[in-house]
This record gives C-alpha cells, sequence and structure tokens, in this order.
C-alpha cells in the first residue's frame, strides 16, 4: 500500500483535525473495523475466542488505560493489575448483587468504582514524582490485591475465597459463564474496545489531552498557561483507571470466568501492561493496540514454532523469551520511546515520498 | 512622575515585595509599578533577582512581605494557573517548551484557559468539542502567521533551532491573549539577526495587540531601543526606575552594573 498525500490535500481545519488524516488511513481502519464486526463472529471458534481475540481485546483497553496516565500525562504507575482487579471485583459486586442489571452497565460501572479508587491512589502524584510515585502505586498495587484477599465481603464469603462470573445474558445470549458463544464475548468485548479507542483519541487529541501532556512535557511551563496540576493528574489517573477497571471486569467477566486475586492480578500484570506500552508506543493509542496485540501473541508464537515446531524444552524457550523481551525495552526506551508505532509512521512517511525521497 | 498617573492607567503595581531563600535575600523592599501598554524593562547584573521578580508576579514564588496589585485589586496568595486566569501570561529563561508536542500544539494548549468544552462533549468531539477546536486553531493560526512560523507548524519543537524555540515560546504565550506579557530574557543567546526579528515581535504585539509587556534584557541597546521605562534591581534591591535615557544617566546604574568604579 502506497501512501500519497498528493490529490488529498486538507482546505479545512476540521479536516486537519481527523484522526486519520490521510484518506488510505481511513479506509484501511475502517475495513479492519467492519471486517472485526461483521466478519469475525462468523468465523470465531474456541481458541481464536481464547487465545487470541479477548485477550488481545482487553489488554489492548488496559493498554490504553496506563496509557493515558503514563504516554500522555507522565505518571508511571504500577497498579495497573491492582485496578484491573478493582474492576474485577467491582463488576462481581455489582452482578452478584444486581442479578438483573444490564452487563454493559456493570462494566461501566465498574470502570466508575475504578475510576473514584484511581483518584484516592493518584492523590500522592501532587507530591511526588518519577520513580517516588512508581514506587507509591506498587504500593497500591500489592494494598488492593491483599484487600480482596483479606476481605471476605468482597468474594461474598465464598469458601474459596475465588470469585466466580455467574452466567447474564444479554438479549437473551448468554455473554458470560460457561455457555456463553465465543462470538458473543468476543462482540462484547469488541464494542467496549472500539467505543473506548474512540473517546481515548478523543480525549487526547483536545483540551484534555494537551494538558495532560502539558504536564508530562514541562510542568511549570503547563501552570502559567492555566493548566491546574490537581486537575490534570487526577483527571489522568480516573480516566486511566476507568480504562483498566473495564479491562479488569472484561477480564474476570468474560474471559477467566474464575478469579483469584494473586494470580489473575498480581504484579506481573503491572508489568506486562507497562511492557505493552513501552513497546507499543508510549503516548498513543494505536500503539496501545500494537504493543497488547504484540506482548501477547509474540510469546505465544515463538512457543508455538520453537517448541512445538522445533520441538526445544519449554524452560529454555521461556527464558529466551524473557531475555527477548527484556532487550526489546531496552531498545525502546533507548532508541525508540514512542515505540513501533512510531516505526510504523516513519515507515508510512518513507513510503509516502516513495520513489522520491528528496 | 507616580502623581501624575491616573489610578486607572496602572496594570500591575508591587509594594515592597520582600523575598528570601533561607538566608539569601532576593528581593529587598522592592516596589514598582507597569502602566496600561507600557513596554517595562527590568534589568540588573546576574543575581539581582529579576527572574525572582517575575516568579512572585506569576504566582511561582510567594514573598513574605508586599502586596501584588492587578487591574486595581489587591491580589492574594494565588498559584501560578490562577494567576494565568487573571491575564499573566510569560516566557522563560530557559525555554520551557512542551517539547514532546508540535509547534501547534504548543500554541494550542497556550489556549487551555480559553477553551471551554467539558469532559463529555471531548469524549463526543463531533459538535462543540470540534466547533471549539476549530474556532482556537483559527486564532493560533494567526499568531502562526503574525510570527512567520508557518514552516514550522507541524514540526515537534524538540527539533527546532534554539532561536526558534524561543519564537515559539512567544507564541504560546501570546496564544493566551492575555492583558500581561512577562518575557524572562527572549532574546538571550540569539544572534543579531534574530534578536532583531525578536525585537520586531515585542513592538508589534506591543503597538498592534495592546498588550503590556515587561521584560527582563540584558542588552542594554536592546532595552534602550523598545522600552517605555525602566526598573533596575542589583542584589535584590531597586537602584533606580525611569526612563531609559534617566536610567542610563543613573550614576548608581553606571557603578552597579557596568561594574566600574566612579570617581
Ligand atoms: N528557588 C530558589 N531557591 C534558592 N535561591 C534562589 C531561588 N531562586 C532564586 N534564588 C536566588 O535568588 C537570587 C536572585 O536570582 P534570580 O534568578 O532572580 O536572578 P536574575 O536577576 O534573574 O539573574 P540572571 O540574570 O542570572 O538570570 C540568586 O541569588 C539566586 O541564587
Ligand atoms: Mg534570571
Amino acid at each position: 500500500m502506497f501512501y500519497r498525500e498528493s490529490g488529498d490535500f486538507k482546505t479545512s481545519y476540521i479536516q486537519d483535525q481527523q484522526i486519520f488524516p490521510i484518506l488510505q488511513d481511513r479506509v484501511f481502519v475502517t475495513v479492519i473495523i467492519a471486517f472485526a464486526f461483521l466478519v469475525v463472529p462468523f468465523l470465531i471458534n474456541d481458541y481464536w475466542e481464547k487465545s487470541v481475540l479477548l485477550p488481545v481485546l482487553i489488554w489492548s483497553l488496559a493498554a490504553i488505560g496506563l496509557n493515558i496516565l503514563t504516554g500522555y500525562c507522565g505518571q508511571v504507575s504500577l497498579g495497573t493489575g491492582g485496578f484491573m482487579a478493582v474492576g474485577a471485583y467491582a463488576s462481581y459486586k455489582f452482578t452478584t448483587a444486581f442479578p438483573e442489571l444490564n452487563l454493559f452497565i456493570v462494566v461501566l460501572l465498574s470502570g466508575g468504582v475504578t475510576a473514584m479508587v484511581g483518584i484516592l491512589f493518584g492523590l500522592p502524584s501532587l507530591r511526588i514524582k518519577g520513580f517516588y510515585l512508581a514506587v507509591a502505586t506498587l504500593a497500591s498495587q500489592f494494598f488492593l490485591v491483599w484487600l480482596f484477599n483479606k476481605v471476605p465481603w468482597f468474594y461474598n464469603y465464598s469458601a474459596s475465597g475465588q470469585i466466580n462470573a455467574p452466567e447474564r445474558l444479554i438479549a437473551g445470549i448468554a455473554v458470560t459463564g460457561p455457555n456463553a458463544p465465543p462470538w458473543a464475548t468476543y462482540l462484547f468485548c469488541l464494542v467496549f474496545v472500539v467505543v473506548f479507542a474512540l473517546v481515548a483519541k478523543n480525549l487526547t487529541r483536545g483540551r484534555f489531552g494537551r494538558s495532560w501532556m502539558a504536564i508530562r512535557d514541562m510542568d511549570i511551563a503547563a501552570e502559567i498557561i492555566g493548566v491546574a496540576p490537581l486537575k490534570a493528574k487526577l483527571s489522568a489517573f480516573s480516566i486511566s483507571s476507568f480504562y483498566i477497571g473495564i479491562a479488569g471486569a472484561l477480564f474476570f467477566l468474560v474471559y477467566l470466568g474464575a478469579v483469584e486475586p494473586t494470580e489473575a492480578f498480581g504484579i506481573d500484570k503491572s508489568f506486562l501492561v507497562l511492557f505493552m506500552i513501552i513497546i507499543g508506543g508510549l503516548g498513543s493509542i494505536l500503539g496501545s493496540f500494537i504493543g497488547a496485540a504484540f506482548m501477547f501473541l509474540m510469546p505465544v508464537l515463538i512457543k508455538n514454532i520453537l517448541v512445538n515446531g522445533l520441538g526445544w524444552s519449554p524452560d529454555i524457550v521461556a527464558h529466551l523469551i524473557l531475555m527477548i523481551v527484556g532487550g526489546l525495552i531496552m531498545f525502546f526506551l533507548i532508541v525508540e520511546p514512542h515505540g513501533l508505532a512510531q516505526l510504523w509512521r516513519v515507515t508510512k512517511e518513507k513510503l509516502r515520498l516513495w520513489p522520491f525521497p528528496h | 512622575m507616580q502623581d501624575t498617573v491616573k489610578e486607572d492607567d496602572i496594570l500591575l503595581e508591587v509594594r515592597n515585595i520582600s523575598l528570601s531563600f533561607g538566608g539569601v535575600r532576593a528581593l529587598e523592599n522592592i516596589s514598582f509599578d507597569i502602566r496600561k501598554g507600557e513596554v517595562r524593562a527590568i534589568i540588573g547584573p546576574n543575581g539581582a533577582g529579576k527572574s525572582s521578580m517575575l516568579n512572585v508576579i506569576n504566582g511561582f514564588y510567594h514573598p513574605q512581605e508586599g502586596e501584588i496589585w492587578f487591574d486595581g485589586k489587591r491580589r492574594h496568595h494565588m498559584k501560578p494557573h490562577q494567576v494565568a486566569k487573571l491575564g499573566i501570561a510569560r516566557t522563560f529563561q530557559n525555554i520551557a517548551l512542551f517539547k514532546g508536542m508540535s509547534t501547534l500544539d504548543n500554541l494550542m494548549t497556550g489556549r487551555y484557559i480559553k477553551m471551554r468544552a467539558n469532559l463529555f462533549s471531548q469524549m463526543v468531539w463531533v459538535g462543540p468539542a470540534q466547533r471549539e477546536e476549530v474556532e482556537h486553531r483559527q486564532r493560533v493560526e494567526e499568531i502562526i502567521d503574525f510570527l512567520k512560523i508557518q514552516s514550522i507548524r507541524k514540526t515537534p519543537v524538540g527539533k527546532l533551532p534554539y532561536g526558534m524555540q524561543k519564537r515559539v515560546e512567544l507564541g504560546r504565550a501570546l496564544a493566551a491573549e492575555s492583558k500581561l506579557l512577562l518575557l524572562d530574557e527572549p532574546m538571550a543567546g540569539m544572534n543579531l539577526e534574530e534578536k532583531e526579528d525578536m525585537c520586531r515581535f515585542v513592538l508589534d504585539v506591543n503597538e498592534q495587540f495592546g498588550t503590556t509587556i515587561a521584560l527582563i534584557e540584558h542588552d542594554m541597546g536592546v532595552v534602550m531601543d523598545i522600552s517605555n521605562r525602566v526598573v533596575v534591581l542589583d542584589y535584590g534591591k531597586k537602584l533606580a526606575d525611569g526612563s531609559p535615557d534617566e536610567v542610563r544617566n543613573n550614576e548608581k546604574v553606571i557603578d552597579a552594573y557596568l561594574g566600574v568604579s566612579h570617581d
């Protein structure tokens, strides 16, 4: 696909402010979304649902959430796993307390609860920055997981200490529980991801996004143009947590179905999402998708090739994957903080001018 | 001199400002005023307290003593973002641009206080948020034309040469359409040509938009050329205050500023 800007002149600021200013991009994205909604549901099976599509969709949402906070507003957080747990437990409490409540509303409310918890744990960011803030959010990670393990009210006093997603229907079709068909769980997640990716794009290209980036790039200059650090940071924390809470709720309700907090929402999840946005691209919604897909699928792919294909020992492959991820993280942090999304942009830039680079 | 000026001709007045950091007395009992529509220069040797004075005016530093009056009202303890809403914009001595953003986005961000769209309309975009975005984009484009930075509109500011960055920072301050513009050494480190351009812009802003300007500058030639009145600081104290000619011929100023003993 060649990118051509010629013949695609922008005649108004509205056109210049589009999410995808280049025609080919617009067509491409429209086709992908149409394909995702109209074709994939007919092709999907259990394997694709559980091993590829649901996790990539849900992690993308979590990555967008963390990217809003870290990539756009510059506040490093290691609490993602804990905030996902808040979303999961909130959805569990809502749907068990009000079984008739529509599942869309349950998930949105869970996001809302997580947003409020996010504000609370975001308060230290008004005093501390960078490494120290990361440590503070790490504390919230451990505190939240501990809380959901320790207080029986959160898991409705179940003997196992686990939470289980009860079957819930939307328009007569099961979306949670063992009887939910793959296309239903997939579409349920897809709606959230598409709608909230668009919302994130809108927020980040407007006044809110600019106030976050201003705080990220130069907080004293942000203040002198009238950005209140309190408002900017806490709005980033709450909106970011809203996304992560929704991701946590979906992760529990439609993907895992049963959850034990230490295992499902441990510190490894916080790092996973952080790696996703570093590799995908800090401060990029597209990068959140690329990073989530890459971080989730790359290990699967390598494992398939090396263990199943070439018969390597799984242990060695697991270590190899860790080394690859570590190497990539260092590469992107040092060489290209804007991640794979930026590499894609640069390639496009080159294609656009091709074959006359000057 | 003060007496001949009507009260409502004064945009900003600082009265008996004293500021110290631990043992360092950065400002001692400083008073001066800035009249509507003038270019007011603040000069003095390194460490005199000039930047500290601007930091007091826009709320970064809170003086231990003294009063600040803006637009006829006594201003109480305020944070910088509140001061911005009153109508005071500034640039920094060391460039403080948003380096992850393009020139255009830096200027759009400069209009933050002028924009109103709430969270919900921002999320939906189509409608009020988009209308507002276009409206403000038009104003920003006017500033881009004014500063002749059309060609770097979409360039990330981190990639711009120093002189251009200074110009973009002026643009960002202009974008707020404030009443008072504080410029901390806008021409420092520039070559002659860039300096001349910047002088022109400062004068044009003052004349065309009627913006009141207070600027810190080391280049005496520039100060004499473009300012209406000059206040001289030295070691936190006010040495002199008056027209460029008065200040230039003031013996205390010659001693302190040029560092030559007078005999
Ligand atoms: N935040 C601070 N903490 C401690 N001391 C400070 C602080 N800000 C300024 N000072 C001190 O106050 C004095 C005045 O500094 P200021 O930056 O206002 O000088 P200046 O006139 O702007 O100098 P220059 O021409 O070098 O920019 C200096 O002695 C400086 O060390
Ligand atoms: Mg200074």
